[in-house]
């Protein structure tokens, strides 16, 4: 029974990643039809930005948490401008190919930059084992299910009230209609890159710090294609759901069945779900018009 | 832009060569490829035929991508499972070369039967996912199935003797490797002109007018997939070959990005494109190479150090850079040259 409690809790914290960045996945999507394939890459260097913080301040979570959402901010504005605007209007193709060009790139400046060794984030604060009954989970790993249902919760909030968020849902819904009543669809744009940065940046931070630091931290960003294509690519608060069920899935599966399995689980869960229901669970069901 | 060629028949625009110059051409091309071992060491020899073999799997490729639209981030999995198949069937079993090697081909064939299927309705996006998803999926199992595969220690692959013809030495590699590969350009050349490749790039340029006209979208986009997985299976062959030694680590998924790269770069949906960014794209790294050695020692340090990321940033660099500037890439610039030479003095 304790092993069954361990193995979901472990799962949760990991879906609450997974969960993270497949919103950034779904923000960017709804807002500009894009799948961004680095994104778990930009979460990779912005918990490498943390780190050589974290060791300057003498790992400070406060510094350590503002200067990272501010570098996640900047960086991901940075590449919206740099890279990705003036694709905007190419085909399907090309854009999908900026993105994992940029992802090929981040993936080698990070080894350029720092280096190939894993590393502790030296953040004592979320460090420490706290016992829950039968579990033992790491500060950070709560921290990181927090934060996931602190952004569902604001996400929410945002595109139910708050003028821009319904700005931003008209856009998605139609670009040209938006521009003429007036929505800066650039704007809207840059908001939505700043957003998923700031939630896969934390995503990564917070991973990093509950496991270690790595050049492979950028396979979380794969890890979470199944969560979002499972709660449905343009479904926010979906691929959150997604990301939790994707994470307990994979640890149940390597708990029970074996742990090579465990790799694989979420990418066999796109093939089925993409065969059963290819909008996802909470998508909306696209109709073509001919 | 020659002048003077009036094409009035349907056999004469689909015709491979139509003048006395582009033969003079291909066969001087064809004699320098005969000479080339001749003139070139050992270093030369290889790049040249790893060139060959790349352009194998681009055309590949180009089939699926190029012609038909659908893109892919999973031909690394046919390309593990030809080098596989004729892995286990010439050294585990000895079957002869040529079987191993026409194995090499249909089992990734059927395999793409098995990814294609539930691709049939996705697109876009959806597509690009599940094909990445099930190169992972792919590689797993060789290693789960290691009774067979020999898990992650991989298997020794020796140079193939087809037909009482020894390929043992580098040089007849070489030959080997062109051979396949000008028959896999005369393939996909007949493939193209043919009632298939029409359908094919129908679907591409507007899937829904394809199938009013009576293309039957599910039926050719698997022959897509078949006929793609099958190219790219041998070139997955040849590189087993050519490595000595088949292993899951010998086909990283940055060899995925490689291909849709060399697309790109060549210019997408053109066989010439697909050599000509096969070319560009191996030879990359040995002139990034040969300009690090020219700044000096630290540099040189600083590439024999982390050679594998310094040829993952130019991947993506040169695919950025294509995509911004040259969307229509090698090719593209080949034509704008010719329209230039042909039309100077005047722009148009």
């Amino acid at each position: 029974m304790s092993y069954l409690v361990n193995l979901l809790a472990s799962g949760l914290a990991v879906g609450a990643v997974y969960g993270l960045i497949a919103m950034s996945f779904a923000i960017i999507y709804k807002s500009t039809g894009l799948l961004n394939f680095a994104q778990g890459e930009m979460a990779m260097i912005t918990a490498y930005v943390a780190w050589s913080i974290s060791t300057s301040v003498d790992g400070n979570p406060f510094i350590v948490a503002a200067g990272s959402i501010l570098f996640a901010i900047v960086f991901a504005l940075a590449v919206e401008r740099i890279a990705i605007r003036p694709m905007m209007n190419e085909p399907i193709l090309s854009q999908i190919m900026v993105t994992i060009g940029l992802s090929v790139i981040f993936r080698s400046l990070v080894i350029l930059v720092w280096d190939g060794l894993p590393h502790g984030m030296g953040i004592p604060a979320g460090d420490a084992l706290v016992t829950l009954g039968d579990v033992r989970v790491r500060v950070a790993q709560i921290g990181v299910i927090l934060f996931l249902f602190a952004a569902i919760v604001a996400m929410w909030a945002f595109f139910r009230y708050s003028r821009f968020g319904v700005a931003m849902r008209a856009v998605a819904s139609d670009d040209g209609t938006a521009q003429l009543m007036g929505v800066n669809s650039g704007k809207v744009q840059m908001a939505a890159w700043g957003a998923a940065a700031v939630l896969s940046g934390v995503a990564g931070v917070l991973f990093a710090i509950g496991a270690e630091l790595s050049p492979s931290l950028y396979a979380l960003g794969l890890k979470a294609f199944p969560a979002t294509i499972l709660g449905g690519l343009d479904a926010i608060i979906g691929s959150a759901v997604g990301g939790l069920v994707v994470g307990i899935t994979e640890n149940l599966v390597g708990g029970y069945l074996s742990s090579g399995l465990k790799e694989v689980a979420g990418f066999v869960i796109i093939i089925l779900i993409l065969m059963i229901r290819p909008y996802g669970l909470f998508g909306e069901k696209r109709i073509e018009r001919l | 832009m020659r002048s003077g060629y009036y094409k009035e028949t349907i056999a004469r625009h689909v015709d491979l060569t139509d003048a006395l110059s582009q033969r003079v051409w291909i066969a001087i091309a064809l004699a320098a490829l005969a000479l080339a071992p001749l003139y070139f060491d050992y270093y030369g020899l290889s790049l040249i035929t790893l060139m060959a073999i790349t352009a194998v799997g681009a055309m590949g490729l180009n089939v699926l991508t190029g012609w038909t639209g659908l893109i892919s981030l999973g031909q690394t999995a046919f390309m593990v499972l030809g080098a596989y198949s004729y892995a286990i069937s010439t050294e585990s079993w000895g079957w002869p070369p040529l079987a191993g090697l026409a194995l090499a081909g249909i089992v990734p064939a059927l395999a793409s039967v098995v990814v294609g299927i539930p691709s049939l309705r996705l697109t876009g996006l959806y597509l690009a996912i599940t094909t990445m998803a099930s190169a992972f999926i792919v590689n797993h199992l060789v290693l789960e199935f290691d009774g067979l595969t020999n898990g992650s220690s991989g298997i020794f692959v020796n140079r193939p003797t087809i037909l009482g013809f020894a390929f043992d030495t580098d040089q007849k590699f070489y030959y080997l490797c062109i051979g396949v590969a000008l028959l896999t350009v005369l393939a996909c050349l007949n493939l193209r002109r043919s009632r298939i490749g029409r359908a094919l790039v129908a679907i591409r340029d507007n899937d829904n007018a394809a199938r009013v006209m009576g293309i039957d979208l599910r039926s050719y986009k698997i022959y897509a997939f078949m006929t793609s997985s099958f190219i790219v299976g041998i070139s997955g062959a040849l590189y087993g070959i050519f490595l000595s030694f088949v292993t899951v680590d010998g086909f990283p998924f940055l060899l995925a990005i490689e291909a849709l790269a060399i697309l790109i770069v060549g210019g997408i949906g053109s066989i010439a494109g697909a050599i000509l960014g096969a070319i560009f794209l191996v030879g990359l790294p040995e002139v990034t190479s040969m300009i690090f050695s020219l700044l000096g020692d630290g540099a040189q340090g600083l590439l024999s150090t982390s050679a594998h990321e310094i040829k993952g940033l130019l991947y993506g660099l040169v695919i950025i850079l294509f995509l911004r500037l040259q969307p229509h890439g090698l090719m593209g610039l080949w034509q704008d040259a010719r329209r230039v030479w042909t039309l100077w003095p005047l722009r148009y």
